[in-house]
């Protein structure tokens, strides 16, 4: 109860600073570009244009019933949220040392603030997203208001994944290059290009299916491509793992947040 | 209740210098075999910067620290700043804290001055309507009036470091920490933010003062705590501690050591 007080508390306190440090990272990203901050539009419509070009002529898994295209960038639309942030998250504890050294900040909030800053980019790449969703004829329906939900899971999910990589990070600097491999094997593990029902093998299915990213991917697939309200099961698939990856890489980022100092 | 703004009761910091350098898996792998040379390390390595510290400072006192480098009053400065977390004892920290230990702490050479301001501000934890009213000041003292829209990087280092410390002085804080005094810039800005520095520490705020200069700190401080070695050595009136301070570190100049 009062570390949830004392949260809330720096929370207050400090939104002004989350606010400057994810105005920072827009600031910064796009700084001694012409075009600015429009790239944060222009670049996943273009590399959308660029996969649905390859995705639909050259390499083509089949998704009956469904549109490729549609159903290939909502994969990788979620996918790349987890990866970008998470890989993000990782680095903030290192990055800001000198900081951390001088001034008392709140830690937790620069994996937070990474997370929040690569959310508004995915919100922005949700445009192109629904061009390809009218373009395609997948078309709308109402279920659509349910995203959001995904969107919160797929968020607390990346955060807690973020709060640990941080964390770890700092004591294993090995991770920086562990978790590019992780990462690149957690994409092709993940049914983003193909269907799941391509893997004959009914153990390897099911254990693919506990990738909690496939979970948040099939939930997005279920409303948008197949205009159905997902079951309860898979309401509970997204938020059991979000709420997981919350408690345990909270705890261990708080358990060590103490000692970051000491290993810059 | 009394009106103690800082206590300490049996400050202990210890760092681990093995530790920190990181754990490898070769040097594991070595010291697998010799466990005698690895129990040896981890005992050496353990290192006290402060230990049985005891003190407390009570509001509006103007305090001095000295010692020797490496004697802990940085550690101590940062304990209190609350960047450090003491490894053993209790301090308490009652009121908004202005540590003037490294400025700029937060500049990003990217942004512009005028980003900046904002951004250093977040990080000292000022409030974004505080800033918004104190926002001319800040640009008035730092005199970079015609450079508010151009990116940090291309500033000189006098005028960072300018930037940097019109944003931190702005606060009325009630506990101050410096870490010598700081001015900065040309001759004309050193001496105006020396003027701010000296009004901050003499405008009724409770004071912890590191400085090397005895001098400064005779003038400035009600009481010194001596620290050697991470312990306190002494804690008393300023002249009392400045003078055994300057016969032990400067034994030759000591007329009474010379007789």
């Amino acid at each position: 109860m009062l570390f949830v007080r004392n949260l809330l508390y720096s929370l207050r306190r400090y939104r002004f600073l989350l606010r400057q440090l994810v105005l920072r990272d827009f600031k910064v990203k796009y700084k001694r570009s012409v075009l600015g901050i429009a790239w944060s539009l222009l670049y996943p419509l273009l590399t959308m244009a660029v996969l649905a070009l390859v995705f639909s002529n050259v390499f083509r898994f089949s998704t009956p019933g469904v549109s490729y295209i549609a159903y290939l960038l909502i994969g990788l639309t979620w996918f790349n949220y987890f990866s970008e942030a998470s890989n993000l998250c990782m680095s903030t504890i290192v990055a800001n040392f000198p900081l951390i050294n001088k001034v008392y900040v709140p830690k937790y909030i620069f994996p937070l603030s990474k997370c929040l800053f690569v959310g508004i980019n995915f919100l922005l790449t949700l445009i192109p997203l629904y061009l390809v969703i009218l373009l395609t004829g997948t078309g709308l329906c109402w279920q659509h208001v349910l995203l959001p939900y995904c969107f919160l899971c797929l968020f607390l999910f990346t955060l807690g994944m973020g709060f640990f990589l941080a964390a770890v990070s700092v004591f294993l600097r090995d991770m920086f290059y562990i978790y590019g491999i992780v990462l690149s094997l957690w994409m092709y593990l993940t049914p983003v290009m193909y269907d799941i029902d391509i893997i004959m093998h009914p153990l390897l299915r099911f254990l693919m299916s506990l990738n909690p990213l496939y979970q948040l991917i099939r939930f997005a697939r279920t409303v948008i491509l197949s205009h159905a309200t997902p079951s309860a099961a898979q309401f509970a698939a997204c938020a059991a793992p979000a709420l997981l990856a919350m408690l345990v890489g909270t705890l261990v980022f708080k358990k060590n947040q103490d000692r970051f100092v000491y290993y810059m | 209740m009394d009106n103690a703004m800082i206590r300490a009761d049996g400050l202990g910091m210890q760092f681990n210098l093995g530790v920190e350098k990181g754990f490898s898996l070769k040097q594991g792998f070595v010291d697998l075999f010799d466990p005698k040379k690895r129990a040896e390390k981890n005992r050496r390595a353990d290192f006290w910067a402060l230990r049985d510290v005891s003190f407390s400072v009570s509001r509006g006192e103007v305090v001095g620290l000295v010692g020797a480098n490496g004697a802990g009053k940085s550690t101590l400065l940062k304990l209190v700043a609350g960047v450090l977390k003491p490894t053993e004892g209790s301090l308490l920290v009652r009121g908004s804290i202005c540590p003037m230990i490294e400025l700029g702490a937060g500049i990003d050479m990217e942004l512009t001055a005028r980003e900046n301001i904002y951004l250093n501000a977040a990080v000292m934890g000022y409030s974004e309507r505080f800033i918004h009213s104190k926002f001319d000041e800040i640009v008035a003292f730092s005199e970079l009036e015609a450079f508010l829209d151009v990116p940090v990087r291309n500033f000189s280092s006098g005028m960072v470091a300018r930037l940097a410390f019109s944003v931190a002085t702005v606060v009325e804080p009630e506990i101050l920490i410096v870490d010598e005094i700081l001015s900065v810039g040309d001759l004309a800005f050193q001496a105006k933010s020396e003027e701010k520095m000296l009004q901050m520490i003499g405008g009724g705020t409770t004071v912890l003062y590191v400085s090397h200069s005895t001098a400064s700190i005779r003038s400035l401080c009600s009481r010194v705590i001596w620290l050697d070695h991470g312990r306190v050595l002494a804690i008393g009136s300023a002249d009392e501690i400045c003078s055994r301070y300057e016969s032990s570190a400067l034994p030759c100049l000591d007329p009474g050591a010379a007789s």
